[in-house]
């Protein structure tokens, strides 16, 4: 190559180079962008003290190994450049993208993504993914900037559980340095992490504010600051939008009209929440297994029967319509979105509403005059529809014959009977947020650490498909699985009354252009990618 | 209200001195018990153990942060720690945070007295003179006016006020915000929705007071005198009617302080009493029981300034006191 055309070709590059690279050559972050939302509170910035229920207002400041694609919800690099899966499974490699640093100028190293897997793991850890980082055998730092995760079983979807793009994302990488030198209590007063928002100030359940990284290597975002307020009150959070004191809101579905009456501009985030009624008591090997309950009954074919009729017995469409604001679709199955590639016509194509044929049912499974239960009044964080949902089924069910005792209970004193399967008989609507991309992962999750098995219900079918689907490498195996076998099978089972996929609703003020948000992500997120208008 | 009467006035045989004593004996002992109510209230509500794990997490997980937290020991054995340690002033960390809840309480505390001592000031400003005026012009366009301002006052809901009031000023006319914490400007809508309720209240209890007052003797002996016509009033009318007033406003002053959760949430306010019921919602009992602690203290301290000041505005009582 002669001089002048390996000059002519290096300039070249350079110039391409700075087209390539939006951080470095972004506008300067400007102004304020202020987000109310309803509720936060439990904030913890150490990787084994916070469980994910606050992933809106930490995701900011952190970043994870991978992502997900927005539009084609494939894994995607981020802190890790490129990774491979080896060993059927049994062992992970990530290479960790060099030149990343800590909002402290330190650099990003595999020590610190060894240091934050190890925390998640250790006795005691509160995060929500302790379980499946405890199944980490060992781990390897290659070089600076490589790290190799061993595990005794496959681990197909370890990819998943170091992922950005999913509510909520629980490992976040942090500094081992800093954590080590300002030690726990430091590092709780002074976060810091990698993401493009830097900490500013916290005020436990009132704000946090961050400030923009400015040429980060990912996306320096166009605001400068982003201050999360905590409004618990919805008519407070419009009318904040409405007089510019805020510039994005949380709200439900339920003030989607009256927001387009005022000409606020939504966003919708769709399909972010499977909606079901649980029917609890579904798990024969436990002590708390109740023979009686209409619905988990030894016979078999009697218990679908009832369970079948309780799905019948409810207007789906019009709990959609009115109870979640019409923002949703309503599904006939358990744990798939509508655009899943697991999702068959037949999964998606709800129960129909039909009262006399439940009563029918009912009465051939031996309950001609229905039998009581009790339906769980629970509000549970960022699903405040739920109460709702529940008190429009029990209508539905009153007018099968089904006598509904409502028991309003809250979620702290609940919990303990939800997590030792201390609830058979009773029913309560739920929401599922999107934890995993594959619906069976959920499952999995409960049945890895044996202190949930399923999250509602027990089968040794079930676990069958569990424990295929768990070490096989393939996704498109794993996707048919799911399609052909798995979601029939849940399909003809019933395991509760299906409602649907939730969308959720964001109110934007005239100051915020675009937002680009990943398909099926609860919560706020992609801040950094909020453009001004 | 309960030492608006009852408490008030010092015995006569006994000096200032052995009566502050006992008092502040009583309010020791009063803490004691509110103590042991929140204590044992906060542990019948829920684990915090349930809130903070993810629900699979091991039946392992669950000891070992209930161990963590102290939770594991009996009861009585946490009691004595904690009564222990309130002693020293070590009010323990919260669970949640794990950082001090002094800190907590602190962060706090001044939205709540700021919020708090702006709404008592426009209550007494809005409610003393109009009830004055509403008793000396009885039967008057002003009292009439100003009784529908006390029957709106204290007949609409603080939560619909507080909305009306946001959508009103700050969405439609713009000039105040709609919520949080700032400037003056932020305080003026959540003070007058918490203030305007006990205004009312205060206007019905000056203006009855005043017509005692007015209807008593020495008003008629003053007037005989010849003494000017304002001076009668706001010497020795009003002077006389305040007793039950100020007692009224102390208490309620400090009742804001803790029970001003509605306005702190329609308005987005990071007071106290939002804290206390978002640390109840999360079981965070070491956030509770410093909260209500602090409280009571000041609830207790505001009802010993009441008989002090009662001491002082009436001279009756003072002198027998001596």
């Amino acid at each position: 190559m002669n001089r002048p055309f390996a000059i002519a070709l290096a300039l070249l590059t350079a110039w391409f180079s700075l087209l390539a690279a939006p951080s470095s050559v972004a506008a300067k972050p400007e102004g304020t962008l202020t987000v109310a939302v309803a509720t936060f509170g439990n904030e913890r910035w150490l990787p084994h003290l916070y469980v994910g229920a606050e992933d809106v207002v930490l995701k900011p400041m952190y970043e994870n190994l991978l992502t997900r694609d927005p539009k084609t919800g494939e894994l995607a690099p981020m802190l890790a450049e490129r990774w491979q899966v080896l060993d059927g499974g049994r062992t992970w490699r990530f290479h960790i993208r060099k030149g990343v640093r800590f909002h402290n100028g330190a650099e990003l190293t595999a020590e610190d993504v060894r240091f934050t897997f190890a925390s998640i793991a250790k006795e005691g850890s509160a995060n929500s993914l302790a379980p499946e980082f405890r199944a980490i055998k060992s781990m390897e730092v290659e070089n600076p900037h490589t790290l190799t995760v061993h595990f005794d079983k496959p681990f197909v979807v370890f990819g998943n559980k170091v992922n950005q793009g999913l509510f909520a994302s629980c490992a976040f990488i942090q500094s081992k340095r800093h954590i080590e030198a300002a030690g726990e209590q430091g590092a709780e007063r002074q976060p810091i992490g990698t993401g493009p928002w830097k900490f500013v100030e916290h005020v436990r359940g009132d704000r946090i504010v961050y400030e923009a990284v400015e040429n980060h290597w990912r996306a320096t975002p166009h605001w400068k600051r982003l201050v999360f307020s905590k409004v618990p009150e919805p008519a407070t959070r419009m009318a904040m939008l409405r007089a510019g004191s805020v510039d994005v809101i949380e709200i439900g579905g339920e003030y989607v009209d009256e927001l387009k009456k005022v000409n606020v501009r939504t966003i919708v985030m769709p399909n972010v929440s499977w909606v079901y009624i649980i029917l609890g008591g579904q798990w024969p090997t436990k002590a708390t297994y109740d023979p009686k309950v209409p619905w988990a009954q030894p016979d078999a074919e009697r218990a679908r029967k009832v369970r079948l009729a309780l799905n019948l017995a409810v207007d789906k469409q019009a709990i959609m319509q009115r109870v979640l604001g019409g923002l949703g679709t309503v599904l006939g199955s358990w744990l798939a979105y509508p655009a899943d590639p697991w999702a068959s016509e037949t999964l998606k194509k709800p129960f129909p509403y039909e009262p006399a044929k439940a009563k029918q049912l009912l009465a051939e499974a031996g309950y001609p005059n229905g039998f009581e239960v009790t339906m769980n009044l629970t509000a549970w964080p960022g699903r405040g529809y739920l109460p709702d949902v529940g008190e429009a089924v029990a209508t539905y069910w009153e007018r099968v014959g089904i006598k509904v005792k409502r028991r309003p209970v809250d979620r702290a004193v609940f919990s303990a009977d939800f997590r030792a399967r201390a609830y058979s008989g009773v029913t309560l609507a739920y929401a599922s947020p999107l934890v995993a991309p594959e619906m069976w992962e959920v499952l999995y999750r409960g049945a890895y650490t044996k202190a949930s098995l399923n999250l509602f219900m027990e089968h040794p079918r079930l676990d069958e498909f569990i424990d295929r689907l768990a070490v096989q490498p393939n996704y498109q195996e794993r996707v048919r699985i799911m399609r052909d076998e798995m979601g029939p099978f849940l399909h003809d089972y019933i395991p509760g009354v299906a409602i649907g996929a939730a969308h959720a609703i964001a109110g934007v003020g005239p100051k915020v252009g675009e937002w680009p948000l990943i398909a099926g992500h609860m919560g706020f997120h992609n801040w950094e990618y909020v453009t001004r208008k | 209200m309960g030492g608006v009467g009852g408490s008030g006035a010092a015995p006569p045989d006994v000096d200032i001195l052995s009566y502050l004593v006992g008092r502040a004996f009583q309010t020791v002992l009063s803490m004691l018990v509110v103590v042991s109510i929140v204590f044992v209230l906060t542990r019948l509500s829920g684990n915090p153990i349930y809130l903070l794990l993810d629900v699979n997490a091991t039946q392992r997980d669950q000891e070992i942060l209930t161990r963590h937290l102290g939770l594991d020991k009996p009861l009585p054995v946490q009691y004595g720690i904690y009564v222990m340690n309130v002693a020293v002033g070590d009010f323990g960390n919260s669970i949640i945070s794990r950082r001090p809840v002094t800190e907590h309480i602190w962060e706090r505390l001044p939205a709540t007295v700021e919020l708090g001592f702006v709404a008592m000031f426009l209550s007494v400003l809005i409610g003393v003179p109009l009830g004055m005026y509403s008793a000396v012009r009885r039967g008057g366009v002003l009292d009439t006016a100003a009784r529908v301002f006390a029957v709106l006052g204290q007949s609409m809901p603080t939560f619909w006020l507080g909305l009306m009031l946001i959508l009103f000023f700050g969405v439609v006319l713009g000039v105040l915000p709609a919520g949080g914490r700032g400037g003056l400007l932020h305080l003026v809508l959540p003070a007058f929705t918490l203030g305007y309720f006990t205004s009312a209240a205060i206007l019905r209890l000056t203006r009855s007071a005043m017509l005692e007052v007015l209807g008593s003797d020495y008003i008629k002996f003053a007037r005989l005198k010849g003494l000017h016509e304002q001076v009668v009033l706001w010497k020795h009318g009003l002077r006389n009617a305040l007793l039950p007033v100020v007692t009224f406003a102390v208490l309620l002053f400090v009742q804001f302080l803790g029970g001003a959760v509605v306005t702190e949430t329609v308005f987005a306010w990071p007071g106290l009493g939002r804290l206390i019921l978002e640390s109840i919602t999360t079981r965070d009992y070491p956030v509770v029981q410093a909260g209500v602690l602090v409280l009571s203290a000041l609830y207790l301290t505001g009802n010993l300034c009441v008989d002090l000041l009662y001491s002082y505005l009436n001279p009756r009582i003072r002198h027998v006191s001596s």
